[in-house]
């Protein structure tokens, strides 16, 4: 392979890579998974008896991937102000997420401590609490930017 | 910068619905470029030089402030 044809392979690698999203049918399918989701989770709350705990770490893991799809999907049109948009939500939710991790564990703790003499001891938040939050944001600020377009 | 997409559309009597189906984005996209929220990219911009049959230079340009 000569040099210029390694170049070009590269660089319509990256492009595949960069311009890489599913097809729009995903946002359906992910809000489905996401709705069932939520929905299992107040059944298993309000209906279930036992230990169901694996329940939930699944449900939580599900409306993830359902939140994951709905986020990589295509717009129904598609078109580079689009994608710029879909950038600007990551950005924004990117950095929301870093601020919400390190802020609400001082908020949780101060409010436990403030409205109880023994509140509950400091700890961090979870990974799943993190990356809802980070998927909520940008889903939000995807179709608010795309509103004000 | 500046531009002069929607004078160029009202000359050609194209809406901004026809517009964007010709050069393959969506009326928003049009819309937003046309009230300068969003500045298109060269490929866009060469698109809207091949409906308009002019150069980019005549309906884009840089304001002051770019």
């Amino acid at each position: 392979m000569g040099k210029q044809n390694y170049i070009e392979c590269e660089r319509k690698g990256l492009e595949r890579l960069i311009n890489f999203r599913l097809p729009a049918y995903f946002n359906k399918v992910g809000l489905l998974i996401a709705g069932l989701s939520i929905a299992a989770m107040f059944y298993r709350a309000f209906a279930l008896e036992g230990d169901t705990e694996w329940l939930k770490l699944v449900l939580q893991k599900t409306l993830l991937i359902g939140m994951l799809l709905m986020s990589v999907a295509r717009d129904k049109d598609e078109d580079e102000l689009v994608v710029k948009l879909r950038m600007q939500s990551y950005t924004y939710a990117f950095i929301a997420g870093v601020i919400y991790a390190l802020v609400m564990p001082l908020v949780d703790y101060g409010v436990s401590n403030a409205l109880k003499p023994e509140g509950e001891a400091f700890h961090d938040l979870g990974d799943f609490q993190v990356l809802l939050f980070i998927l909520m944001v940008q889903l939000l600020c995807f179709n608010a930017l795309k509103r004000m377009r | 910068m500046e531009n002069t997409i929607k004078v160029e559309r009202a000359i050609l009597s194209l809406t901004q619905d026809d517009l964007a189906k010709k050069i393959g984005v969506s009326r928003q996209t049009i819309n937003s470029i046309e009230a300068n929220r969003y500045v298109p990219s060269t490929v866009l911009a060469l698109k809207l030089s091949d409906v308009f049959d002019k150069p980019v230079n005549d309906f884009f340009k840089l304001s002051e402030d770019d």
